[in-house]
């Protein structure tokens, strides 16, 4: 995988087993964002093979149902509250809002206060709670986090690690990249340096 | 501490001779010389066009016409200002100059002054048409002053605007009051296209009334001017700001060819200054249509506009059968446009599709529900109140707006659909210059969808009595589009609405 002809990911090989969880670590612009878009089907790569449960990554309903991804930036609908747009999801997969815990999620990433704002207008830091509680609140197998710690306050690193470790016990499999060491080792992640992955260096 | 305020006029003379040095000699007499050619050749080409739309050559409107479009000009013209600012500066000036140590009565003045010329000018060329479209010639010589009342009026809107500018509780009111003044001008040009009101008679308006509300009018500019240029520096810096914004989110608009730049600027204000409560999505429907409902259920006047909108069509009761047919087919796309702002929501980014895990087949379905709904609606109402009118003849037309739903219901999803104008195909050379096709394909989409209204088309522009045969064909051809609609343009494999 190249951006023109600057090499960024060469020769990959990267396994995670079902109910595993990995934090891919390395420094700015290594290729750690890259890989993570390529997995989740948002880039080609200019030649390799890529298998999500023993499939090729595609855009079909039956992928995304089962893979929750923060990889891209986040859009919101018009018109609908935090709270809705976490009805939203539930619904949409098919489980009743109240049974999935939406106000008790919302709670737990400190949104309770905010349930009734729509969602442009939460800081930064709040955006990304609710978009990790979206995830974390429909069913999945596979959650692909880039970054997830970023714009979080320390108490909201806490809260997201346990709620990864949790996802993870519950026998869900997590890829992740981050920076945080702390971070990825309370979420119960097994580090992997991109150095370790790619032995030509970008 | 004390700051010495800084001069505005030397500001700006020093940033115009840095960006002068970046120009080359003589570039702004081009620019004046190409904008001076360019109004010249499309007034030679369009001369004719324009005086038919400010001089005919017979007095064509009612008097009852003439008063209606001037309630309708004013709430019009007042609703326009508002949203502009009036009162904005340019992004640059916005970042540097307004928080700078500068006299911000005199950093404002010049835009209060383009402001003003830009409605004089309107105000002005709004009361030409309707002098020559109303008034029984030969005009008296004081009725020739009228431009003049027009341009003040405007005027005083735009001060009063200014005032509302600064005022929060005052906007919402004067809002509110535009909106009703351009709602009452609308429906009195409905009831004159179905009482086929009288013309205006000769003396009307009493040339001795001009002069007097000319010089009122002026009298009332220059006391609100005055205590407009008195306040200018109390303008709060968020009101500023947001005209800025607006000023240059248009001018992104006009150079980029991208009119979904403004839609989503009104959608974001919009959206930022209401106070929601979260409701519960209804489970008996679709989830996405639940949605869809709820969106409808927030946007209460844009329904009572829709419902009002049904009886514009009469406006062009005397115009061929094939004008008045169109009005009628279109006007039901902007019908069902009132919820598919989701839909243009997936098209931009489709992280919330994916995250649903919806195929892209059934999330159009769900989206196009309500659209089809409203469009339904509104074509009955719109075609049983022509008949009413008397503008349709005999026939079962409220039928056949029920059948033409589905048309205009998927044509506004289809323009949703659009996304950004893609302004990446190649140009045409023409003899009058180079042409991109690519905001005219954008401004099609949706219209090309209507083609499948061709038989309403046909039965309303013929003028003949409506049978069921109509009926059945325009059914017949509503079902199979939209059909044809889903399964050409949508896949049960794919989420994201856009194809590979």
């Amino acid at each position: 995988m190249s951006y023109g002809s600057t090499p960024v990911l060469v020769d990959v090989n990267l396994t995670v087993v079902e109910g595993a969880g990995v934090c891919i670590t390395g420094e700015n612009g290594i290729g750690k964002s890259t890989l993570l878009r390529c997995i989740s089907s948002l880039q080609s790569p200019d030649a390799g093979e890529i298998e999500v449960f023993g499939g090729p990554p595609g855009s079909t309903p039956e992928f995304w149902r089962a893979v929750a991804t923060t990889v891209e930036p986040p859009t919101w609908y018009p018109g609908l509250t935090a709270r809705e747009h976490a009805e939203l999801v539930c619904r949409a997969h098919g489980v009743d809002a109240e049974e999935s815990g939406v106000d008790e999620a919302l709670e737990r990433f400190g949104l309770a206060s905010h349930a009734d704002a729509i969602p442009p207008s939460l800081s930064s830091g709040q955006k990304q709670r609710l978009t990790l509680a979206l995830i974390l609140l429909r069913p999945s197998k596979l959650l692909i986090l880039d970054e997830p710690e970023q714009r979080l306050d320390p108490d909201g690193r806490a809260t997201v690690a346990a709620m990864i470790a949790e996802y993870l016990a519950g026998g869900g499999s997590v890829l992740m990249a981050s920076h945080d060491d702390a971070f990825s080792s309370a979420a119960g992640m097994s580090p992997i340096s991109m150095t370790d992955l790619h032995p030509v260096q970008a | 501490m004390t700051i010495p305020a800084v001069s505005v006029t030397e500001v700006r003379g020093w940033v115009r001779t840095r960006q002068a040095a970046h120009k080359e000699r003589g570039e702004t007499l081009g620019n004046f010389y190409f904008a001076l050619l360019f109004i010249a050749i499309v007034g030679g080409m369009l001369h004719r066009q324009l005086a038919v739309v400010f001089w005919p050559s017979v007095p064509n409107a009612s008097q009852l016409a003439g008063v209606s479009i001037i309630v309708a000009l004013i709430g019009g013209l007042y609703i326009a200002l508002r949203r502009l600012g009036p009162l904005a500066l340019s992004r640059p000036a916005s970042s540097w100059l307004l928080m700078a140590p500068v006299s911000r009565r005199v950093l404002l003045l010049p835009s209060l002054g383009a402001a003003m010329a830009t409605a004089a000018m309107t105000g002005a060329l709004g009361a030409l048409a309707i002098m020559g479209h109303v008034l029984a010639r030969p005009l008296a010589e004081q009725v020739v002053a009228l431009p003049l009342l027009g341009a003040l009026a405007a005027n005083v809107l735009l001060l009063i605007a200014l005032a509302a500018q600064a005022d929060r509780w005052w906007s919402g009111l004067s809002d509110n009051i535009a909106y009703l003044l351009l709602a009452a001008g609308l429906a009195g040009l409905v009831v004159d296209s179905a009482v086929h009101a009288p013309r205006a008679p000769a003396g009307w308006p009493p040339a001795g009334s001009v002069l007097p509300v000319v010089g009122g009018l002026a009298l009332v500019v220059i006391i609100f001017f005055a205590l407009a240029v008195r306040t200018l520096g109390r303008t709060p810096n968020d009101r500023i700001l947001e005209a800025a914004k607006t000023a240059g989110t248009l001018a992104d608009s006009a150079f980029g060819v991208e009119p979904s730049f403004v839609t989503d600027m009104l959608e974001r204000r919009y959206w930022a200054r209401r106070k929601l409560r979260s409701m519960r999505l209804w489970r008996r429907v679709p989830v996405l249509t639940a949605q869809d409902l709820l969106l409808l259920r927030r946007r209460p006047r844009r329904l009572l506009w829709l419902a009002g909108g049904a009886a514009l069509p009469s406006l062009f009761g005397s115009a061929p059968g094939w004008v008045l047919a169109i009005a009628v087919v279109l006007g039901g796309m902007f019908a069902g446009g009132v919820t598919t702002s989701n839909v243009r929501t997936d098209t931009g980014n489709p992280w919330m599709l994916r995250m649903l895990g919806i195929s892209s087949r059934d999330s159009v379905l769900q989206r196009c529900y309500v659209p089809v709904a409203l469009a339904t609606i509104w074509y009955t109402a719109a075609l049983a109140l022509l008949q009413i009118l008397g503008e349709l003849p005999a026939g079962p037309w409220w039928a056949l707006g029920i059948v033409l739903g589905p048309v205009g219901g998927v044509a506004a999803v289809r323009k949703a659909r659009t996304g950004f104008v893609n302004n990446s195909i190649l140009p045409f050379d023409t003899p009058m210059g180079s042409f991109s096709p690519g905001p005219l394909l954008a401004s099609l989409a949706g219209v090309d969808v209507l083609l499948l209204g061709v038989p309403t088309i046909v039965l309303i522009a013929q003028g003949n009595p409506l049978d069921l045969t109509g009926v059945i064909i325009q059914a017949t051809l509503s079902v199979l589009a939209a059909r044809a609609y889903l399964a050409g343009t949508t896949a049960k494999e794919r989420v994201e609405l856009s194809g590979p």
